[in-house]
């Protein structure tokens, strides 16, 4: 930005409008600082201290250094170290929802954009994929849980066909339970895929697709190589949101499980054990997970940035480079 | 341009650090203090903190708030500690919430009341009054009152608790559905372990429940859970029951549902294949709906006999809170659930409650005429749990019972359902208590 002189009575060149700029931005800014940057900055101060309440009794907080996180890593009696099983569980069940939830969303997607199927009625339809998403993740969580406890009409209906005999629990089963995760979280988060797919899908130039059939291409060579690279830049998006979302994943385990996480904690995930230190408001372990989090989705966020958008950034350089590398 | 984008950031900062320190900084300053009763004027508001509507209908029904006063319930379920979480923030920001906005009165259960009552947030309710009458149970007293003996509040209920069975189931199994018969042949652990062995061959269940017994015998423990130096302990009373649970759920003596499963609770319809529950007088209007439905339920199916064991099972405890500004009204409410002969006789004959008030429960233990018909055949209960009263101490209690009885159910359930092996449970539950409490020291 060039710098004017001004107040000293010579003609101005030209005016600035950069400070309208900032003004405007400003309320974002500072409700991020008071609400998510601050907050931040005490989770990983309180992540060295041991404060935890018994009762109503508050015990420090004594500064410790980083024996928080020392706790966190230390093996248990059966050289399980707690923090690594409950994240190998958090990844296990969004991958396992994650991938259909973007296989069917992917090709919903393509269907609904599609101008040689134009499908009539798409509004409801859309609709319809999106409606599981409205319900309250709890809510939805107890219902499955009605469904396929002890009492509920499921196990009644298996028992009266002979499939499975009095004894059977789902909740005893990982599998099970892991499975109804999964699908819970694939019902409410495939629509709001599809929607975000189909709005990228649709922001390509359709003279693309046109060319490409009119030069024989078929639908799967238009995918690959039309759609796909020109979607990357949503795809990608749409990728890392779930992905903090997944890594985040809480209330439905936590309403299906009844906070324990059953069969033998195969079902719990990291914020549920933070939510356990909680209980007491133990601020420096849970702050402890907090970083330790915040470290695995940053990382995983760069990787897939890094290997999903490389080809696409590539193609842009190569694109700048063409034009004389003037933006 | 640059400079005022810098000192923008800087007053941001600042604005954010100054908004989000200033307040704990300011908090051990005023501490709740006590005030005296007289000098404080009466509040419109009264705020009561509870996890459940039991209390609230005996309240709408026996207590007439004054005139001008508005109640205001603020109530959470107990699920996963949600409660006293909810309770504590709110405790917490007593001193500086608004005089309309502070907690009056709160309930508490027996396994966490100590944490409570040995607090500053509760206070003395001779100074707001009362006086705590000679026919309130002992117990109730103490278990309200803190190391020094100091009154924090009443219980409006007295929890003897026993054994109550089908009598069908009885008949069916030992030929006799006589309570003093059935108590004869379940007087002992020994007794009832071969009873059980007789249900089971006749095709029935002797308890819904792998915790139906847990009370019967951790509130007959001879140590607190937790040592002064913070050392975990099991009493000898803890692993009788775990013995005991292990070998009925391996003969099939019991289902494996929790004591608050509805696959349990579903025992209690007619069509049921259970002979015992354990539990006291609130134990009818909480757990035994199902008894009661008028289609497949059970009415006069049941009688209550002292079992194995005697024992005392929960209870709710109404405490006042520091900084109320009800006071008299407070007063009020703890004279009306206690002494007042009229409301407590009501919560007999109406709820099937125990009251806190000997001489109310002494005159339907000893009324010929009195029998409970909402769900027994007309048996005097109160007879019976006038006598197991009697004998109900309040002792070895620590405020870490809640997380300790329920963990340890919990992480044991999973062994019971054959999910886990035993090993795997208890190392699960000793990391449940290295979570909650990392200064109990666990055994190596």
């Amino acid at each position: 930005m060039e710098k004017i002189q001004t107040g000293t009575g010579k003609k101005l060149k030209s005016v600035s409008y950069a400070k309208w700029g900032y003004i405007f931005i400003a309320p974002f800014f500072i409700a991020y600082i008071i609400f998510t940057l601050v907050p931040q900055l005490l989770t990983i101060y309180n992540s060295f201290f041991e404060t935890y309440r018994i009762g109503l009794q508050q015990v420090g907080p004594n500064f410790v250094g980083l024996d928080n996180y020392k706790a966190l890593f230390q093996p248990d009696a059966n050289g399980t170290i707690l923090i690594l099983k409950y994240a190998l569980n958090t990844m296990i069940l969004w991958i396992a929802g994650a991938v259909p939830q973007f296989v069917i969303a992917m090709l919903l997607a393509l269907f609904f954009t599609s101008t040689r199927l134009n499908i009539r009625g798409q509004g409801f339809f859309k609709t319809v994929i999106y409606m599981p998403n409205l319900i309250m993740a709890a809510a939805f969580s107890m219902l499955f849980y009605t469904l396929f406890s002890r009492v509920g009409p499921i196990q009644a209906l298996l028992e009266q066909w002979g499939v499975i005999d009095e004894s059977f629990d789902f909740f005893a089963i990982r599998v099970s339970v892991r499975s109804m995760i999964a699908l819970m979280n694939f019902l409410m988060w495939f629509g709001n895929t599809t929607i975000v797919l189909m709005a990228g899908i649709m922001g390509i130039d359709q003279s693309l697709f046109e060319s490409a059939t009119i030069d024989g291409a078929n639908s799967v060579q238009v995918f690959f190589k039309v759609t796909m690279p020109l979607l990357m830049p949503i795809f990608v998006y749409c990728l890392i949101t779930a992905m903090i979302g997944g890594i985040q994943m809480f209330d439905v385990p936590q309403v299906l499980s009844k906070g324990d996480g059953v069969p033998n904690g195969t079902t719990r995930t990291l914020v549920m054990y933070l939510n356990g230190y909680l209980k007491t408001r133990n601020l420096g372990m849970s702050g402890a997970i907090s970083v330790i989090m915040f470290i695995i989705t940053g990382g995983l966020g760069a990787i897939v940035y890094k290997m999903l958008s490389a080809p696409y950034k590539d193609q842009n350089r190569k694109h700048r480079m063409r034009k004389g590398n003037v933006l | 341009m640059k400079k005022l984008v810098a000192i923008l950031m800087a007053v941001l900062m600042l604005v954010g650090i100054v908004a989000c320190t200033a307040k704990p900084a300011d908090k051990p300053a005023d501490k709740p203090a006590d005030k005296p009763a007289e000098t404080v004027a009466q509040g419109k508001v009264f705020n009561i903190y509870a996890w459940n509507e039991e209390f609230k209908g005996f309240f709408e029904k026996y207590y007439t708030v004054p005139e001008g006063v508005t109640v205001n319930w603020i109530i959470t379920p107990s699920d996963n500690g949600a409660y006293q979480q909810k309770l504590d923030e709110a405790l917490l920001n007593q001193a500086n919430a608004a005089d309309d906005d502070k907690i009056d009165l709160f309930l508490a259960e027996a396994d966490y009341i100590g944490k409570y009552v040995d607090s500053d947030y509760t206070m003395d309710i001779s100074k707001i009054g009362f006086t705590n009458a000679d026919t309130m149970y002992e117990y109730t007293i103490k278990a309200a009152s803190d190391v020094n003996g100091v009154c924090k509040g009443v219980s409006f209920q007295c929890c003897p608790a026993a054994v109550i069975y089908r009598k069908s189931i009885a008949k069916d199994v030992l030929g006799t559905d006589d309570p003093a018969e059935v108590q004869a042949a379940i007087d002992s652990w020994e007794k009832f372990d071969d009873v059980a062995a007789k249900a089971k061959e006749k095709g029935y269940y002797m308890t819904a429940s792998f915790a139906e017994t847990f009370r019967a015998f951790s509130n007959n423990c001879t140590k607190p859970w937790v040592d002064a130096n913070d050392n975990l302990q099991f009493d000898p009373q803890i692993t009788k029951w775990i013995e005991q649970t292990d070998k009925y759920i391996k003969n099939g003596y019991t289902l494996t549902a929790g004591v608050w499963d509805a696959e349990k609770t579903n025992e209690m319809f007619k069509t049921g294949k259970t002979m015992c529950f354990f539990g006291p007088a609130w134990y009818y209007n909480f757990c035994m709906t199902n008894a009661m439905d008028p289609e497949n339920g059970c009415v006069g199916d049941w009688c209550i006999v002292k079992g194995p064991q005697a024992y005392f099972w929960g209870g709710t405890w109404l405490l006042a809170a520091t900084g109320s500004d009800n006071t008299e009204m407070l007063k009020d409410i703890f004279e009306t659930f206690t002494k007042n002969e009229d409301v407590c006789t009501k919560l007999v004959q109406n709820e099937g409650q125990y009251p806190n008030n000997t001489k109310v429960a002494e005159k339907f233990a000893s009324d010929p005429a009195w029998g409970n018909t909402m769900i027994l055949d007309g048996q005097n209960d109160t007879a019976i749990f006038a006598e197991l009263a009697k004998d109900i101490k309040w002792e070895n209690h620590t405020n870490y019972d809640q997380i300790l009885n329920e963990g340890l159910q919990n992480k044991l359930q999973e062994y019971f359902n054959g999910s886990v092996d035993y090993d795997t449970a208890m190392n699960n539950f000793y990391q449940l208590i290295k979570e909650t409490y990392p200064n109990i020291k666990l055994p190596a």
